[in-house]
């Protein structure tokens, strides 16, 4: 180590690795424990306050104590120290104690490297365009310190160092983009550490009971987005299929134990739609499609009753193309498919029972009992609200005689129950109903507040129909999205539609929110997506499909140089305006040099160029007039003149002077 | 530092101009230890964003490996052009440290942070401003009398961020005097030898009274001799003498002890004279450098017997 390593820090660095070192554990601190915000807080106001007054910096002792008290705390918040929030937790409280140690050049370094790694583990917990500003910010940061670092003496502008850390990073932006490109992708970890600890992403799970869509309702989070091939499909149409529900106890509706399923899932009928789904992660083992799906995914199967499973849940952002098309299969009802579709509760009350009875003296056929029972729900005081009362322990019983007000889960458990009672074969589908359209970036936005049920009946002739009771209610609800943020005031009212229309101010944010999340929609499609098959795609593009694997890091390593002899190129050929001109003397007294005539290191240009014309009087001219000029331009009135520094340059470009003069 | 072994190494040497420039084929670069670490931060960033299958990660390890990339043409660039010139160095005694200064300039018209010159254990560190030069020193124990050269030293530079060190080796060949270490301060090794002057005592002293001659106008009226004024014997004018100093002769033949003890008796001989204002002369064998006083002849003086013995 060089005497410089031995050196201690310095008062200025001490200050600014505290402060980068805060501002880089900043996003931790807002998801970690808050007893580990508040540790590495005491670290740091102790880190900073012992700047000023040394004798607050504490001993070995103390220092010990506090090493102690961290990894106490860590391991009391995270008792296993597994996964990332432990690790994080460990990090953030060992760079805070880092801080109080600073006493060589090499703990400088230490802790801009803790730092770095600090910042590339919020990733692991934010993935939005802010904590890659916030993580820039703080690279820009450390670069500055690093470069004043490695000065013999502090710059004298104080900017002289942040400029330079700018322009290194500009110059690096393209070997990160070249690499990021092409470094190869791979499909699976390299080791699975622990279950996911991330946010907790949520949707639409596969059991249904009255009130579970209505936790939903009010999250304006996205659950996946759609991108048309060509016209977009009309409001009414937007169902998106998730799970099918085929058994309940009264109280919960669950998918059911596959039967034996003879039948091959159909092609449906219509005018089929392409589209691209791009799905975030949720818990579930499942896609969403449009109603109805023609054939799965790769990864994924296309069940009979028109589910699309997958193997496990949907961990990262998937993105999927798929066709639908709207109209059922013509096939016949199997045996197991009757006998699920027609099981019911053991709770089913003798008043469920007279009203369907009623229904059924006066309607023989299936269609015409459907829409009797959809009139029900119309011509009775029924409401749809996102506040529905308490149902007890058989809530449909509750709901359709008593309480009358429920959200679309209610609606579509007690009206397939009423079709069962019917003798009609009834599932629930659940998944999400409706969609904005993001003008900006033409594609669909479904949120967690578009999540929906509906039924679907068996009726001979048309196959599985689908039946939306809640349509039957508030037939807005299907032709215009719900606005959480319009409804919260209305706690419990029924929600008028009509009244949700948002004023000019709301309007404008409104567009805001769009411009925003089509930003952020090419963020996910380009940065966070990026995936083994979308690099894929990138090169098939580029007709570089060859490069896969280890020709494809070699690739990289070959355009990566590339890039760098450029920039070294360019680098040396990088020099101030002034020097152009020092560059081409120097080039002309090289070129002298080479006929044997090197100017002497104390000869100006005037003599130099003398002696020029005595040894050899043909050159005497066009040597004269460079030395004259490179006068005038250095020293005289023509300083900063561009036209002259051209005309010198082209002077200079044309002076090949030969090793013999001309023979005359 | 890694030197490679000398049959390939490249050094940087001064044109006849005495010039010593840096070029691009006398850098070496390698990691300094930090730079290691940061090696080892970007594959631990690596690892991570493949696992975790994270682009932003990605993207962060990515530039941090282009901010590495980037430092290096920028360290490489920072020692490239550098020129080394030798600054005025001061003569000094055997047994004395002596200081060479350096002068160090860039032509690029950019600033050149975080140069640093290192000889054996020693590094001084000095940031080249865009326009000028600086002028740094290297200091080095002088063990005997004679020329002493500046070895073989190192100019490096961690800049931009300090996670590599590009480096060349200088031979400046820059050098400096040695004279030989002071003796013990003894009576002057033979009696001095007075010699008339041959010039001296013409009367335009000021200390020892010679005689009387005619008043001329503009003599000094403090030295008419009014005594002869009285005597009736005219205007006289007393003349001074006292200009014929002491004149020393230091001779090798009469100094005791052998070569190397003899150069640091008349050494500190020189000195003595000097400083005693006297005029003296030094008989060396083989030569001899007729009387005289002054710093000039005191230089004089010690340069030859800082080269005894060496081919002029």
């Amino acid at each position: 180590m060089s005497s410089r390593d031995r050196q201690p820090v310095s008062g200025g660095e001490r200050l600014a690795l505290t402060l980068l070192v805060g501002l880089a554990a900043l996003p931790h601190l807002l998801h970690l424990e808050p007893v580990i915000g508040l540790f590495f807080g005491l670290l740091w106001g102790l880190a900073l306050l012992a700047r000023r007054r040394p004798s607050l910096a504490p001993g070995r002792l103390p220092l010990l104590l506090l090493t102690l008290t961290g990894a106490g705390m860590v391991l009391a918040w995270y008792p296993l120290l597994f996964g990332r929030a432990a690790g994080s937790a460990l990090l953030t409280v060992m760079a805070g104690l880092k801080l109080l140690e600073i006493r060589r050049r090499r703990d400088l370094y230490v802790l801009v490297y803790m730092a770095f790694f600090i910042l590339v583990t919020q990733f692991l917990f934010f993935q939005g365009i802010p904590i890659l500003l916030h993580a820039l910010a703080v690279t820009l940061g450390l670069t500055t310190l690093l470069l004043e670092a490695s000065r013999a003496a502090p710059a004298p502008l104080p900017w002289t160092s942040l400029r330079r850390a700018a322009l290194l990073l500009l110059q690096a932006a393209p070997l990160m983009l070249v690499m990021f490109l092409l470094f190869p992708r791979f499909s699976s970890p390299l080791w699975n550490l622990g279950p996911q600890q991330g946010a907790a992403v949520s949707g639409v799970s596969d059991r249904l009971w009255p009130g579970s869509i209505g936790r939903l309702a009010l999250s304006r989070a996205v659950a996946f987005r759609v991108e048309f091939g060509g016209a977009l499909p009309s409001p009414s149409r937007r169902y998106w299929r998730g799970r099918v529900l085929w058994h309940t106890d009264g109280v919960e509706w669950r998918p059911g134990a596959d039967g034996p399923d003879p039948v091959k899932p159909a092609p449906a009928g219509g005018t089929a739609i392409a589209y691209r789904v791009t799905l975030e992660p949720f818990p579930g083992a499942w896609l969403y499609s449009l109603d109805l799906p023609l054939a799965a995914p790769d990864g994924a199967r296309l069940t009979a009753d028109l589910q699309l499973l997958r193997p496990g849940p949907v961990k990262r952002r998937t993105a999927y193309r798929l066709r639908s098309a709207p109209e059922p299969a013509p096939r016949q009802l199997t045996p197991g498919e009757r006998r699920r579709g027609l099981q019911l509760p053991d709770n089913v009350t003798p008043r469920m029972r007279r009203l369907v009875a009623g229904w059924r003296r006066q309607e023989s056929d299936p269609r015409r009992l459907v829409a009797r029972a959809l009139g029900h729900f119309r011509d009775q005081p029924f409401h749809y609200t996102l506040y529905p009362p308490l149902l007890g322990d058989n809530p449909v019983d509750r709901f359709l005689f008593e309480t009358r007000r429920g959200f679309c889960g209610h609606f579509a458990t007690a009206f397939a129950l009423l079709m069962r009672l019917a003798q009609i074969p009834a599932r629930i589908v659940v998944g999400y109903q409706g969609g904005e359209v993001n003008p900006l970036g033409d594609y669909l936005i479904v949120r967690q507040s578009d999540a929906h049920a509906w039924v679907e009946v068996w009726l001979e002739g048309s196959g599985w129909t689908r039946v939306d009771p809640t349509a039957a209610v508030a037939p807005q609800r299907i032709e215009r999205p719900l606005n959480p943020d319009l409804i919260q005031a209305s706690a419990g009212a029924p929600i008028d539609f009509v009244r949700q229309q948002p004023g000019p101010l709301g309007r404008w944010l409104h567009r805001i929110e769009l411009g925003l999340d089509a930003i952020d929609t090419g963020w996910r499609r380009w940065v966070l997506g990026y995936s083994q098959q979308r690099q894929g795609e990138l090169m098939r593009m580029l007709g570089l499909d060859f490069l896969r694997g280890f020709n494809l890091a070699l690739g990289m390593v070959a355009a990566a140089s590339l890039l760098v002899a450029a920039l070294s190129l360019a680098l040396l050929r990088h020099r101030s305006g002034d020097d152009a001109l020092a560059r081409g003397y120097r080039r002309y007294c090289d070129r002298l040099a080479r006929i044997g005539l090197p100017r002497r290191p104390h000869e100006g240009p005037r003599d130099y160029a003398r002696r020029v014309a005595t040894a050899r009087p043909d050159l005497a001219g066009r040597s004269g007039a460079i030395a004259r000029l490179y006068i005038a331009l250095r020293y005289g009135r023509g300083a900063g003149d561009r036209d002259g520094l051209r005309r010198f340059r082209r002077l200079v470009r044309a002076f090949r002077p030969r090793l013999r003069p001309p023979r005359t | 530092m890694f030197t490679p072994p000398s049959r390939f190494l490249r050094l940087v040497r001064p044109d006849a101009g005495g010039r010593a420039r840096v070029g691009r084929r006398q850098i070496y670069i390698l990691p300094t230890r930090a730079g290691l670490g940061f090696g080892l931060l970007l594959l631990l960033m690596l690892l991570g964003s493949i696992n975790y299958a994270n682009n932003l990660g990605f993207l962060l390890t990515f530039l941090l490996a282009g901010l590495g990339v980037v430092a290096m043409l920028h360290s490489w660039r920072n020692l490239n052009g550098i020129e080394i010139l030798a600054g005025r160095p001061r003569p000094v005694f055997a047994g004395d440290r002596a200081r060479f200064p350096i002068r160090l300039r860039h032509g690029d018209g950019g600033e050149h942070p975080g140069i640093r010159l290192r000889l054996d254990d020693q590094t001084v560190a000095v940031d080249l401003p865009a326009a000028g030069e600086k002028v740094v020193e290297l200091a080095l124990g002088a063990g005997r009398r004679g020329r002493l050269r500046l070895p073989r030293f190192s100019i490096d530079t961690t800049w931009p961020l300090g996670l590599l060190r590009a480096w060349a080796f200088v031979e400046a060949g820059h050098e400096l005097l040695v004279y030989p270490r002071p003796g013990p301060p003894i009576p002057p090794p033979q009696a001095a030898e007075y010699r008339p002057s041959t010039r001296g005592d013409r009367g335009v002293g000021a200390d020892d009274f010679v005689a009387l001659r005619h008043y001329r106008p503009g003599d000094s009226p403090r030295h008419l001799h009014w005594k002869s004024l009285a005597r009736e014997q005219g205007l006289q004018t007393k003349q001074f003498g006292g200009d014929r100093a002491d004149r020393l002769w230091l001779e090798w033949a009469l100094t005791p002890g052998d070569s190397e003890t003899r150069l640091s008796l008349l050494c500190r001989a020189v000195l003595d004279a000097s400083d005693g204002q006297l005029e003296f002369g030094l008989r060396l064998p083989g030569e001899e450098i007729p009387p005289a006083r002054g710093p000039a002849q005191r230089r004089r003086c010690l340069e030859r017997l800082a080269l005894y013995g060496e081919k002029a």
